[in-house]
């Protein structure tokens, strides 16, 4: 049915050698998995003010429909009708720029990342770097708002965010080479395919401690707590959004649940086998769960994630800034470099199912 | 040294976040205590002071004989009073007014009054659109308290035993 | 006109449209910010020229780091634009010899016909499944792989006396010791004693 579509499209747009109607086609599958992206962000802002309501024995949003469950379009509402408000001495440009600088990165990352089998916009043959390269853009949002601002704490939350993104980026490239390692492929569609073969087949197993590094550092990357320097609420006010209002400030929340939801695939696709199903090679399980499409594993692994977000947010209180950097330059990094050389060894002397 | 082994399994076997994820993790669980305000309500004391009220006697006579005790005993002079003969010859008030932006809910008032006229009810829940909102003339508290007589009633008889 | 034509001649315009105004930008920040985009022109054209790997490299490690720092610099220091302005005619005449002569060498450089499609020929297209990094592996891990183990060695090097130059032992210094302060515990700076009660001390 895909293939007739696109078929269709192609007589369409006859001009370019066909050339333009391949754009077109992208366009169609970039909104077709960016709307429901901006609604899996909605709803993600709504499970965390449930979940953490919940965590400290209240109800959270309850007035908005039947359950609360239309609370994130009345945010939605009311963010967009609320006003843009400018400091008289920001420089104006690089203030527009930067939401935008952190929303496009936090969308663009999409493009390469797989959903399903055969499930994705474009097969990159690099294209774990390319979350890499591109996730890394997005600290530049944080840096021109905490610059462009013109405000103390604004700077001083870009300062200090910045600097911590910037460290924790090479632990999180180093757990990306381990990765690569084990799977000798760059290609997140390969990397997924490799794990194939039921729960022990998956990357976890052999590279657990790697596993638990990436998501500390993935709770780093994406500014949540315990890591907010970014916000700080109770030291610096808001840090890089105090001067930011309405869409604006919309731009950087969708940015960071987006890029939140971003994390929690790449954990499921690097470290727990994507879509396939954890019941694979299982006598009776795997025929049972066959009807299952491969989609819906993802997103159940990725719930999972992204519960594990809210769930470590209301636990722990905000880590000291110094003591962040301590983390990340004196146990992560010395601990995934003696791990990169561990998968050495077991690539050497092939391990297990994952060699 | 084997003191230092056992912490390092200790801090990189993550003991201490395995700890407060599981007490977080109870708590999701359990019965929240959230009393869900305009629907539910707590208990309130008897003798809780809300919005004040003027008060009548059975027969429809207001109770207030303009002795303007209350506005002398108000601290915050929230409490302005105008009175006159009226024509069957008793002394009335013609102006009774609460700033409630001033009152500060003493309830010196309500103890000072000789026959029970002035008396603060149990509504909290009460606002104001406009400034003049705050406040309140005669007949909007004589209002409130034809409005609550029975609440008032009520609360006046569980608390007089300890009067 | 093919549609990729179309996207070299955008990128391509883009990338010289950020690079010129980048040198002629007065706001630092807006400058850095040009580059970036120049930086990121560049990588799309080579990824139309399906250097995947080296388009994505560039992205990662000059936009995602050191025009981080770049940025950083920018922001801690404090760069007083007008002493920059009043020695500009200063340097003037250097800056010209400078320029012109650098002008002249990329001029003898790209009209020498080393670049036209005559003299180097159109990259061959591969099909979907061939995969860029694993050539570039394989070329950097036999035929190269002593330069690249070089390179390697050299920014090692690098890393190490930068950290020296910083490094200070001195009694100057006041830095905490984290893991000291993090693994502390309570028995360590608490001490609880049963005091017994009742009895009093008969006070002189």
């Amino acid at each position: 049915m895909w293939q007739a579509f696109v078929d269709l499209i192609h007589q369409l747009i006859p001009w370019f050698d066909g050339g333009l109607a391949d754009v077109v086609i992208i366009l169609i599958k970039g909104v077709a998995l960016i709307l429901p992206l901006i609604i899996m962000m909605a709803y993600m802002t709504y499970a965390e003010r449930k979940v953490i309501g919940y965590m400290q024995l209240r109800i959270g949003p309850n007035r908005v429909g039947p359950f609360g469950l239309l609370q994130p379009f009345a945010d939605v509402l009311k963010m967009m009708f609320k006003e843009i408000i400018f400091p008289s001495k920001a420089n104006i440009y690089l203030f527009i720029l930067a939401p935008i600088l952190a929303f496009v990165p936090a969308i663009a990352i999409w493009a390469v990342i797989p959903m399903g089998d055969g499930f994705y916009i474009t097969n990159l043959d690099v294209s774990l770097l390319y979350v890499l390269a591109i996730g890394s853009v997005g600290v530049y949002g944080i840096i021109l708002a905490g610059w462009a601002s013109n405000s103390k704490y604004p700077l001083l939350g870009a300062l200090r965010s910045a600097s911590m993104l910037v460290s924790y980026e090479i632990v999180i490239g180093f757990v990306v080479v381990t990765v690569v390692m084990v799977s000798s492929s760059v290609n997140l569609n390969t990397i997924v395919a490799d794990q194939s073969g039921g729960i022990w087949n998956w990357y976890w197993i052999p590279l657990f401690p790697m596993m638990i590094v990436f998501w500390i550092s993935a709770l780093a990357e994406t500014n949540r707590a315990p890591f907010d320097v970014v916000e700080g609420e109770s030291e610096i006010v808001g840090g890089t959004h105090v001067e930011y209002s309405g869409m604006c400030f919309a731009l950087f929340f969708m940015a960071e649940y987006i890029n939140m939801i971003m994390m929690a695939v790449l954990a499921v696709l690097m470290f727990f086998g994507g879509w396939h199903s954890p019941f694979e090679g299982v006598p009776y399980l795997e025929s049972w769960f066959a009807f299952v499409p491969d989609i819906v594993w993802l997103l159940a692994k990725m719930s999972f994630f992204l519960f594990l977000y809210l769930w470590i947010r209301a636990t722990f209180p905000r880590y000291r800034y110094d003591q962040i950097m301590r983390l990340c330059w004196k146990v992560f990094l010395p601990l995934t470099i003696i791990w990169i050389f561990a998968v050495a060894l077991m690539t050497q002397l092939e391990i297990g199912p994952w060699f | 040294m084997f003191k230092k082994a056992k912490k390092l399994v200790k801090d990189f076997g993550l003991s201490e976040i395995r700890a407060g994820m599981k007490i977080t993790a109870k708590q999701l669980v359990t019965d929240k205590i959230t009393v869900q305000f305009p629907e539910e309500r707590t208990p309130i004391s008897p003798r809780f002071r809300g919005l004040h009220a003027l008060r009548r006697y059975p027969n429809g006579e207001e109770r207030c004989i303009a002795c303007k005790l209350c506005e002398a005993v108000c601290p915050a002079n929230a409490i302005t009073i105008e009175s006159e003969v009226s024509d069957d010859g008793t002394r009335r008030t013609t102006q009774y007014d609460i700033d409630l932006f001033k009152c500060i809910f003493c309830g010196f008032c309500e103890e000072a009054c000789p026959v029970d006229a002035i008396v603060e009810t149990h509504i909290f829940d009460y606002a104001f659109e406009s400034r003049e909102g705050s406040i309140i003339d005669k007949e909007g508290l004589l209002a409130i308290g034809d409005e609550n007589e029975k609440a008032i009633n009520k609360a006046r008889l569980e608390d007089s035993k300890y009067r | 006109m093919e549609f990729t034509s179309v996207l070299f001649y955008v990128f391509g315009l883009s990338f010289v449209a950020s690079a010129a105004l980048m040198v002629s930008a007065r706001n630092t920040m807006k400058a850095a910010m040009l580059l970036i985009l120049s930086f990121f022109s560049a990588a799309s054209i080579w990824l139309l020229l399906e250097a995947e790997f080296l388009a994505v490299t560039l992205i990662l490690v000059y936009v995602g780091a050191v025009m981080v720092l770049f940025l950083f610099v920018i922001k801690m220091l404090d760069v007083d634009q007008s002493t920059l302005r009043a020695k500009f005619t200063k340097y003037l005449p250097l800056g010209i010899v400078v320029a012109v002569i650098v002008i002249a060498q990329m001029a003898l450089v790209l009209s020498a016909g080393q670049f036209g499609l005559d003299a180097v020929a159109e990259p061959a297209r591969h099909a979907a499944d061939y995969s860029n990094i694993t050539e570039l592996a394989n070329l950097l891990y036999t035929a190269y792989v002593y330069p690249f183990e070089l390179a390697a060695v050299l920014l090692l090097i690098a890393i190490i006396a930068a950290i020296t130059l910083v490094h200070r032992k001195g009694s100057r210094s006041k830095k905490q010791n984290i893991a000291e302060q993090v693994s502390v515990q309570a028995k360590d700076r608490m001490r609880l004693v049963s005091i017994p009660s009742g009895k009093r001390k008969e006070s002189k």
